[in-house]
């Protein structure tokens, strides 16, 4: 008993370096972006590489940095100490900055020795992002589209003030690049048969999203100046008069009613009234749109239903009743009114966004087979329909969602269709994240440092126009933000072989992230651990590195910038004043994680003098004992040249004054 | 444990000086647990090494290579391939190292870069206090666990000498009098009547004093 009890806490304890945890960011992304590898690149200021890492996963950079729903920062363990990393914004800022400053992002050019044709049914997301995938594995596709330009909800449902054509527009040109063939005005079903494509190519992906808008049985509802929320956008996406008046009202509280109450803003100049079942808090919409709308003077009436459309010919108003709840004890939609308690907004035009569903019409008699409701039959592990070679993905199997999932379901569907195809090719590992970052650390232990607020045009100013409202963040902005990441389970990796059990880590960590036992058994926390990088410069047995910036990484990177001799700065990545702007540099997340060692080894590397940048004592920079840590470090290796009769100002330790990245550590 | 401490750098170098083809070899054991002669500190000190023959003009080689304990056969073995053409060997190990390494590879000259300093017990981290010399006749069991032989200055084994003040040391305010927190320790455990009984003279010929020691552990002989 007691043994037993001895190997489950040995083995119970976490320890870096044999897990494959990751952080909660990349585990929540839909397609699993090392958003934590391209936020530091971020950092660095190295977009190019940066864009270059997004692009592994995501076929849509530019689009999804602009509108993702980045469940990744819902998880993101910042989130937990101050606010989230703006991952989706930085994004933004890789793309952003490969463009400002010409360089390459150039589409792969694929090999379709497979010979292989898919015919993908839709254009948006889903089916974009399978094309992308299936091209990479050698397989081409050919993308139906009934709309006169690819993008589908991208283009026809976001506007422009969100989601610029041109940057839509060179996502698209990216894929086409790759050899991706686009028939659009062709509608399938009318003018090509569904039964062809399943004829002439070797398989068949149906990716044709919600296209359709759900209406309501309400009276009134056939009068004129009723609109329904797909039709609305489309026009107004394509510069045609969608016919509202002055005084409109919007029923639902989603993401796309949103849209289309800041769409008829723009578009009437007048006043816009959204109505939901839903109260505040429970709307579907995300809370950033909710503020968009509301900044754009947007009134939002919660807790009504729709009772009936008031008017004669025209619409006149809207009655509304009061919503008692929307759930039911399961959770299940199933709203509950007051029928008595009712008022009305007056108004000439309703617009319908209560939810959207596929028109499946084009699907034969002998096709993949629809359930009593409609819904494609669908094995969801393969993305599979009932015909063989048919495949589905996106909201047309999984309903309204973001972008990012479209793009997940697109890709999972790419493998299922290689390996229908023949391909030796496996679904990705589903990635396990690293736990809570520990109570002690979020609240003493990691520096606060605001957010970057994306800028955007003010709310009266944008109304006014359709161009894009969010700006961007500026370039130094975007690496102060991406400098905030907390690098989660990329610190230490502890090599049990190699370490002696001397305590040392457990002894300097300031986090308490290394543990170890009587048998001198041990591990380092991968949740706990933040990465200063202490216990790697003090561990006598070298038993510990770091994931990020390696000892290896450092060592090449000092010889790197070496090559040509000179000065050498060592400095942190939250972009400060150089302190040697001159010298060449090794940026690391914080200078904590110098030792005399590597000092040394950048004099042997050929540096006529090292400069060392620190945070003052007064916020000890990135983390608790950065400044002491760094100052260590340069004191021993000074006393090291002394001893060899070498002249110690060969290594400076300059404390920065001027730091643009507020926020120091917690204490 | 075993504690051992750099020598001065200027010593190092007067016997490194003239060789051409070095090779540092790092402990890992008591001296990584010590903080002086691990893998870590081995690199540190080829590093300086390196600079300061780059510095003095005198070229040649500085490699290194740790082993987990310098003190056993089978390990110092493997060095074989690294040691291979070297002039030089410098030990950070305790001074057992280099006597190891200087008996297996005889024809290579093996300088210590360490002294071993004491046997000692952590007090804090990066301080280590001398709790035993390895006297070969341990009497802690009469004296509540404390050492008077490793702790006290005069090695007394009955009670404290006139230069105890406020359970201090007369050689500095910096060392306890291992004989006041004997005391202590024997009035809590209820035992202070004992240390009337006088501690008869030892032999010390089971110390260093009679001659170079061996053991050898009764049991199974491979």
């Amino acid at each position: 008993m007691s043994e037993n009890q001895s190997i489950t806490r040995s083995f119970a304890r976490p320890v870096s370096g044999d897990d494959n945890l990751r952080p909660p960011c990349e585990v929540a992304c839909p397609i699993h972006t090392d958003a934590q590898r391209y936020v530091q690149l971020v950092a660095e200021g190295r977009p190019a590489e940066a864009l270059v890492v997004i692009r592994e996963t995501n076929p849509l950079p530019q689009v999804i940095g602009r509108i993702c729903a980045h469940p990744c920062e819902e998880q993101c363990r910042r989130g937990q100490v101050d606010e989230a990393i703006a991952i989706c914004n930085l994004k933004r800022v890789a793309a952003d900055g490969v463009k400002a400053a010409g360089l390459a992002d150039t589409p792969p050019q694929p090999d379709y020795a497979t010979g292989k044709r898919v015919a993908i049914i839709g254009s948006g997301p889903s089916g974009l992002a399978a094309a992308h995938d299936l091209a990479l594995l050698g397989i081409r596709s050919v993308i139906f589209e009934k709309q006169p330009q690819a993008g589908g909800f991208l283009r026809t449902g976001i506007l422009e003030y969100r989601l610029p054509k041109a940057i839509l527009d060179e996502d698209i040109d990216y894929i086409t690049a790759m050899g991706v063939e686009f028939r659009t005005g062709v509608a399938v079903g009318s003018d090509i048969g569904f039964d062809e494509l399943a004829e002439e190519y070797d398989a068949v992906l149906i990716a044709v999203g919600l296209s359709l808008s759900r209406s309501l049985p309400i009276e009134g509802v056939d009068l004129e100046g009723v609109l329904l929320a797909v039709p609305f956008l489309e026009d107004v996406n394509a510069g045609r008069d969608p016919g509202i008046g002055r005084e409109i009202i919007v029923i639902g509280g989603g993401n796309v009613a949103i849209d289309v109450a800041r769409s008829a803003r723009r578009v009437s100049g007048g006043k816009v009234t959204m109505v939901c079942l839903e109260a505040d808090y429970e709307m579907p919409a995300h809370d950033w749109e909710i503020r968009d709308a509301r900044e754009e003077g947007i009134e939002i009436i919660c807790s009504q239903g729709p009772n009936r459309i008031i008017g004669g010919e025209r619409v006149e108003g809207l009655e509304l009743k009061k919503c008692e709840s929307v759930f039911d004890e399961q959770g299940r939609f199933a709203p509950s009114f007051c029928e008595t308690e009712l008022q009305t907004v007056t108004g000439d035009t309703v617009i319908i966004a209560i939810g959207q569903m596929s028109d499946m019409s084009f699907i034969p008699e002998a096709g993949p087979r629809l359930d009593e409701r409609g819904l494609l039959v669908f094995d969801w592990h393969r993305r599979a329909t009932t015909m063989d070679g048919v495949f589905a993905s996106g909201e047309v199997v999984t309903g309204p969602g973001a972008a990012v999932n479209a793009l997940a379901g697109g890709k999972r569907a790419a493998i299922s269709i290689a390996r229908y195809l023949g391909l030796d090719v496996d679904y990705p590992a589903e990635p396990e994240a690293i736990g809570e970052l520990p109570q002690h650390v979020r609240d003493y232990q990691v520096s606060q440092a605001p957010r970057r607020r994306m800028p955007a045009r003010d709310g009266a100013e944008r109304i006014k126009d359709f161009e894009e409202v969010e700006l961007g963040l500026a370039e130094v902005d975007g690496r102060c933000e991406a400098a905030r990441c907390l690098l989660c389970g990329s610190g230490a990796r502890y090599s049990q072989l190699k370490c002696v059990s001397c305590l040392t880590c457990v002894r300097v960590c300031p986090y308490g992230a290394p543990w170890a036992d009587k048998d001198g058994l041990g591990g380092i926390d991968p949740a706990v651990c933040q990465a200063c990088g202490i216990c790697y410069t003090q561990c006598p047995a070298r038993a510990i590195d770091l994931v990020v910036r390696s000892e290896a990484d450092i060592t090449s990177e000092i010889e790197a910038a070496l090559a040509d001799g000179g000065a050498l700065e060592f400095g942190c990545w939250f972009p400060q004043t150089r302190v040697a702007p001159d010298a060449a540099a090794v940026m690391l997340p914080c200078t904590a994680r110098l030792s005399p060692g590597l000092l040394l080894k950048a004099l042997e590397a050929g540096a006529d003098k090292v400069y060392v940048a620190v945070c003052s004592e007064d916020d000890d920079g990135r983390f608790i004992t950065g400044h002491r840590q760094t100052r260590a470090a340069v004191d021993e290796a000074r006393a090291v040249l002394e001893e060899i009769e070498m002249d110690p100002e060969l290594i400076q330790l300059s404390v920065v004054g001027e730091k643009k990245c507020a926020g120091g550590a917690a204490r | 444990m075993i504690v051992a401490k750099p020598k001065p750098f200027r010593k190092i170098k007067q016997f490194t000086d003239p060789y051409e083809n070095i090779l540092v070899v790092g402990c890992n054991t008591c001296v990584a647990v010590c903080l002086t002669g691990g893998e870590k500190e081995a690199e540190q000190l080829a590093s300086k090494l390196r600079l300061h023959r780059r510095h003095q003009g005198l070229g040649g080689t500085v490699d290194t290579i740790t082993v987990l304990r310098q003190c056993e056969h089978e390990y110092i073995d493997e060095l074989k391939e690294a040691v291979e053409g070297r002039d030089l060997i410098l030990s950070t190990a305790c001074n057992i190292g280099p006597q190891a390494l200087a008996e297996r590879y005889e024809d290579v000259r093996v300088v210590p870069a360490m002294n071993t300093n004491m046997l000692g017990m952590v007090k804090e981290h990066q301080t280590w206090t001398e709790y035993c010399v390895a006297c070969g006749d341990c009497v802690i069991q009469y004296t509540g666990g404390l050492c008077p032989i490793a702790r006290c200055a005069k090695e007394l084994l009955n009670g404290p000498c006139g230069g105890s003040q406020d359970g201090r040391c007369e050689i500095s305010p910096d060392v306890e009098c291992v004989w006041q927190s004997i005391h202590d320790k024997m009035v809590r455990l209820g035992m202070a009547d004992d240390l009337k009984k006088i501690l008869g003279p030892r032999n010390w010929s089971w110390s260093k004093h009679g001659g170079p020691r061996t053991f050898s552990k009764e049991g199974f002989k491979p």
